[in-house]
């Protein structure tokens, strides 16, 4: 019975070939981006408040809380799957790898741009150069240093080898230069790679970390000492959501098959992380008694209910998911979960912060327009990666489909790389001959 | 309590006993006086009119000598336009005034003859108080007194004196003379002579109990009061109008009067937008009306301010002109314990539905449509691997 | 799995995991002892005495030299709440029962251990170690708007408008104290509700004033000798502290209570150095077995592997 279901597994990464960068899409998203840009040019000349709805009570508007707190949460894949991969060696998750890596990449880049930007002073950013000048207490300094050095440093090192195989196949000059510089890094690749998971860890943590200094002003329902591990949590398990998730939806859009064994796993390790992670916050309300409060009849109340109905029938759905491997209950699954833990990491920030009884905060439409922007940014770099490097998953077949079609249609490039082998060289062949 | 013991013969209260100025008319004096200056005064530190009034009983009654130059003679009207007739007598009488032109009865040559002996009788003692400004051009030609200009002769007198005390304006820093194109070259007196202990008391007229308290400070308690970098003592000038004015709620609660004789004018709102020069002008007037009637005054009687006491605004800004606030004082409300801050805007509101609406939809369509790609694209697999080597592409009817 | 977990402990275990648990987990930081400068200076505001004459929300403006906030309705100074030209505000606190109303000046805190500095990234706010007057340096500052979040009392302001927005708030005119002046607020307060001068002095005077004023102040103490881990601006008042916006936040200060654990954790990086090296251990083993299947792919496909 899973014979002919096991033909489409993903083996492969696979360009989505076919479909033009252009589209209508693309164009709409490039309009917000040129859009976000110039009022983004705005806002540093006018400050911070005629382009958003940050006042005194509410500092922190939804360029920070949103496109830098959920949204790199979305944006850990390569923290989360990668763990699954490498440390937990669950085979399967590393189909997902590289979309891990990509969509992960994309949204830290987009929030640490955007992070930028909302700073108000950000010409000040070059003190991050000098390590005894920064405040090592403050989470706010571990969560800006950490973010940008693992943006730069190990996730950006791990988004090469899609580029380095790219020039390889398509330029047979660069070979030698391409083949020493995978070398070097899979010289340094533990240490890389360690390293992009314990920053990841750090700083996501610390982001929970944040919200702790403003004491009581966070609703006792969200507040807890606990908060910096359930920050990290719910990254996990938004994560998985994000790649698993928008795999499922490229392989909607571009027509591909869906390898349901890597997605059950997938899901059943989400579902698991929910579960535990929807317990610990139980088990830690209850412990602080608070649990009193979300039975009052408040927007604090509501918006607990809502962050905990959908994370439990997320959880529900991808369980069942992987029983009937049916990709509708899954992808809802997904979509509820992430949706669940991007409301439960805003919450603290805004939605359950009182600073004052009388101050409310909603962003001003100049200030939506740059998030979406910024956002938009990610998803139009994600639609040209993926349609020129190898990033979505495939079953093997479609490799040989892509050099076709790209033998037929365009033939000046040298697509007769895409039939050759050889990643290891001559050496671990000659070893893998002598251990045999 | 009577004093059993004579007072001393040259003091004041022994003066006024003789001049039959009743101890009640005296005491009355005093507590004006303390209504004048309850701050700021070394004199007026005194607790009561009762000891108000013995310290200055005890004083001996100073010499004042008062000169004209180019005056209107107001300021010395200021000094008799007293409510109560005896009030007039009684400062009068508190004061020796050894010279003054309008109030004394000689003329000609008896005049000079009468200020001769008073400098010289009280030389070193007496208190020159000047009214009017003095005219520099063309070698103060244009005023001469005893065929002196006026330039000598605020010279030759105030030589002799102990303290100059300028009254008005005009002294103080030239006034109505001195409006373009001041064609005399009028001047206030600290322009001309130096040297001596010198006092403005600007205003047009000024109080006339700012002047019987400095001479009262300075024969009492042989000192001037302290003085601004302009030598206004500052009991009275260290204010302006506005910071004391009887019509500041209505300026914070913002009730303006808009013209003469509208509405507003008549319920006796602020008078700021008909020109009142209150917040520019350094003076006591808000607080210490005329004549010693509540209310009367420039701004009590509905007329705004023309701020005559300054040097840069009467006679150099017009009566219509607003002038900008920069002593900036709070007003009368107070901020809640909790402001509030942030709104929701009806742009914005829509903007996140219409994405939350979009982003939704497009998640719901995109899910529903999941088993029938997948199906279709596992086909499309076991399709390609029976043959391979055909781009699925071609294959598929597009 | 089970293999891959158990890989992981023991090389935790073997890299001396224990004595890093007891060395972050067993000593206190030194960060959680609070130390009172040695010439902390401070005020104390007697709300009973205040007569909400607003002289020195005047005074202040001056002496800062900043423009008086006459955004409202342009022609008065009259700031509805701390902001970015208002250093120090008199607020009223009026109850609609009729029960007692009180004044409220409201201005930095000058806190021992001050929340603000704690999560200040590039140190911009900083706490004199002399003085103890926590101040912004402008150079440092990156306008993150962190130290509004965390102020317990909501007193640092960024401004909002401009490109180069400052952070305001009260410094205890430190400008004029190196005159030898007294701060603007002090100079001018008709009533001496609110004085100037050495924190333990100022002690001193308000339990002075409660001893010989039994049942005037709320709960016979002075708000700011310990709470919040002790601050420099002390507080005697009529109503609850509360009321005036002084929340109670028992005597360990927002810092320490709040950052324990994350302090612990992170102390000498000792946890995350060892996580590092564990992490190296077992990819570096993971990497072997995948560089494994990778060489047999390309054996049966023929393609380059991708990693």
């Amino acid at each position: 019975m899973s014979e002919p279901l096991n033909d489409n597994r993903w083996e492969r990464a696979v360009p989505v070939y076919g479909f033009p960068v252009i589209t209508r899409f693309f164009l709409a998203l490039a309009v917000l981006i040129a859009m976000a840009f110039v009022l983004s040019g705005y806002r540093e000349l006018a400050g911070l408040g005629p382009v958003s709805g940050m006042n005194d009570a509410f500092g922190w508007g939804i360029w920070k809380t949103f496109n830098v707190m959920v949204l790199t949460a979305l944006g850990s894949g390569a923290f989360a799957v990668g763990i699954s991969a490498w440390v937990f060696r669950r085979k399967h998750m590393f189909s997902l790898m590289r979309m891990a890596l990509l969509t992960s990449f994309l949204a830290y880049a987009c929030g640490l741009l955007l992070l930028g930007i909302d700073a108000g002073r950000p010409w000040n950013f070059y003190w991050i150069v000098f390590p005894w000048k920064w405040n090592m207490h403050s989470p706010l300094a571990e969560v800006a240093i950490c973010m940008s050095i693992y943006a730069m440093l190990p996730l950006a090192i791990e988004n090469v080898p899609p580029v380095l195989e790219r020039l390889w196949y398509f330029d047979s000059r660069l070979r030698p230069t391409v083949e020493k510089i995978e070398k070097r890094l899979h010289s340094v690749f533990p240490w890389v790679i360690s390293l992009a998971y314990l920053l990841p860890g750090m700083h996501q943590s610390s982001l929970g970390a944040l919200m702790l200094l403003a004491g009581e002003r966070v609703h006792p329902l969200w507040q807890t000492p606990w908060l910096p591990f359930l920050y990290l949590g719910a990254a996990m398990f938004m994560s998985f959501g994000c790649v698993a998730g928008t795999t499922m939806l490229c392989c909607l859009v571009w027509k591909r098959a869906m390898d349901m064994d890597v997605l059950t796993e997938a899901a059943e390790i989400t579902s698991w992380l929910i579960f535990g992670w929807q317990a610990l916050r139980i088990v830690d309300i209850l412990y602080r008694g608070a649990i009193g409060t979300a039975f009052r009849f408040d927007r604090f109340a509501g918006v607990f209910w809502i962050e905990t109905l959908l994370v439990v029938a997320g959880g529900i759905l991808l369980y069942q998911s992987v029983r009937s491997r049916d990709p509708q209950p899954m992808f809802l699954g997904y979509i509820l979960s992430s949706l669940a833990g991007m409301i439960y990491r805003f919450s603290p920030t805004t939605l359950a912060f009182r600073p004052n009884p009388e101050a409310l905060y909603f962003p001003a439409t100049i200030e939506i327009v740059v998030s979406l922007g910024f956002i938009s940014l990610g998803v139009a770099g994600f639609l040209v990666a993926v349609k020129r490097l190898a990033i979505l998953p495939a079953p093997l077949n479609a490799w040989y489909d892509m050099a076709n079609y790209f033998r037929f249609r365009r033939p000046y490039i040298r697509w007769t790389g895409y039939f050759q082998g050889g990643y290891f060289g001559s050496d671990a062949h000659k070893a893998e001959a002598k251990s045999d | 309590m009577a004093n059993s013991v004579q007072p001393d013969k040259n003091s004041i209260r022994a003066h006024l006993e003789a001049a039959g100025v009743s101890r009640r008319d005296f005491l009355r004096l005093c507590s004006v006086l303390l209504a004048t200056a309850p701050a700021g005064l070394a004199l007026t530190k005194q607790a009561s009119a009762a000891a108000l009034a013995t310290a200055i009983g005890e004083s001996k009654r100073p010499s004042v000598i008062w000169l004209h130059f180019q005056d209107c003679t107001g300021c010395t009207e200021t000094l008799l336009r007293t409510s109560a007739p005896d009030a007039a007598h009684l400062i009068l009488d508190v004061i020796s005034l050894d010279y003054h032109e309008t109030l004394m009865a000689a003329s000609g040559a008896q005049a000079e003859a009468a200020l001769r002996k008073a400098m010289e009788d009280n030389a070193g003692k007496y208190v020159l108080v000047v009214e009017g400004s003095i005219p520099t051009r063309h070698d103060g030609v244009y005023m001469e007194l005893g065929g002196k200009p006026a330039v000598q002769v605020v010279k030759d007198v105030s030589s002799k004196a102990a303290a100059v005390i300028a009254m008005g304006s005009c002294a103080s820093w030239g006034g109505v003379p001195s409006s373009d194109p001041n064609p005399t070259g009028a001047v206030g007196v600290d322009t001309v002579i130096s040297g001596k202990p010198i006092v403005n008391l600007p205003g047009c007229p000024p109080n006339p109990y700012n002047l019987l308290a400095v001479v009262l400070e300075y024969v009492a308690m042989n000192r001037l009061p302290a003085l601004d970098e302009l030598n206004r003592p500052k009991f009275a000038y260290e204010r302006v109008i506005h910071e004391n004015c009887p019509r500041r709620a209505h300026f914070d609660a913002g009730r303006f009067a808009s013209a003469f004789g509208d509405e507003g004018h008549r319920k006796g709102w602020c008078l700021y937008k008909l020109g009142c020069k209150g917040p520019v002008t350094h003076a006591a007037c808000s607080t210490r009306h005329f004549n010693e009637i509540p209310g009367v005054w420039p701004i009590g009687i509905g007329a705004p301010c023309l701020g005559c006491t300054e040097k840069n605004v009467v006679w150099r800004m017009a009566t219509v002109e607003t002038v900008p606030i920069h002593l900036a004082t709070p007003p009368d409300t107070y901020p809640p314990i909790n402001s509030g801050a942030g709104q929701i805007k009806t742009g914005a509101a829509a903007l996140v539905g219409a994405i939350a609406g979009a982003v939704g939809g497009a998640a719901w369509v995109a899910s529903q449509r999941f088993r029938s790609s997948n199906e279709a694209a596992v086909e499309r697999v076991i399709a390609d691997r029976k043959q391979p080597g055909i781009s699925s592409n071609e294959r598929s009817e597009e | 799995m089970a293999i891959t977990r158990r890989e992981l402990f023991t090389s935790m275990v073997k890299a001396g995991l224990p004595a890093a648990v007891v060395v972050t987990v067993g000593a206190e930081t030194s960060e959680e002892h609070v130390p009172v400068p040695n010439a902390a200076v401070g005020l104390l505001y007697d709300a009973t005495v205040c007569i909400g004459c607003k002289a020195c929300v005047a005074a202040c403006a001056e002496a800062n030299d900043t423009p008086p906030d006459t955004r409202g309705d342009e022609l008065h100074q009259a700031p509805t709440d701390l902001n970015d030209l208002t250093r120090n505000i008199i607020k009223l606190y009026k109850p609609t029962d009729g029960s007692p109303a009180s004044f409220a000046k409201r201005q930095c805190m000058h806190c021992l251990d001050p929340a603000c500095a704690a999560g200040c990234p590039f140190q911009a706010l900083h706490k004199d170690p002399e003085t103890g007057i926590v101040s912004w340096t402008a150079d440092k500052c990156i306008g993150c708007r962190y130290c509004t979040i965390t102020c317990p009392y909501h007193v640092p302001r960024f401004q909002w408008q401009g490109f180069n927005p400052r952070v305001t708030k009260c410094e205890l005119c430190k400008h004029r104290l190196e005159r030898g002046l007294k701060p603007g607020c002090t100079s001018v307060c008709p009533t001496g509700a609110v004085i100037f001068g050495a924190r333990t002095v100022l002690l001193l005077e308000a339990k002075r004033r409660i001893k010989e004023n039994p049942g005037r102040y709320y709960q016979n103490r002075v708000y700011g000798e310990n709470d919040n881990g002790g601050t420099q601006a002390l507080y005697l008042s009529r109503v609850p502290f509360e009321k005036l916006g002084l929340p109670e936040l028992g005597v360990e200060s927002v810092p320490a209570r709040t950052l324990r654990w994350q302090r612990r954790l992170y102390q000498y990086f000792a946890l995350p150095a060892l996580l590092y090296v564990g992490l190296v251990q077992v990819i570096r083993k993971s990497l072997k077995g995948h560089e494994h299947e990778a060489i047999e792919n390309e054996k049966r496909t023929g393609l380059r592997a991708q990693l």
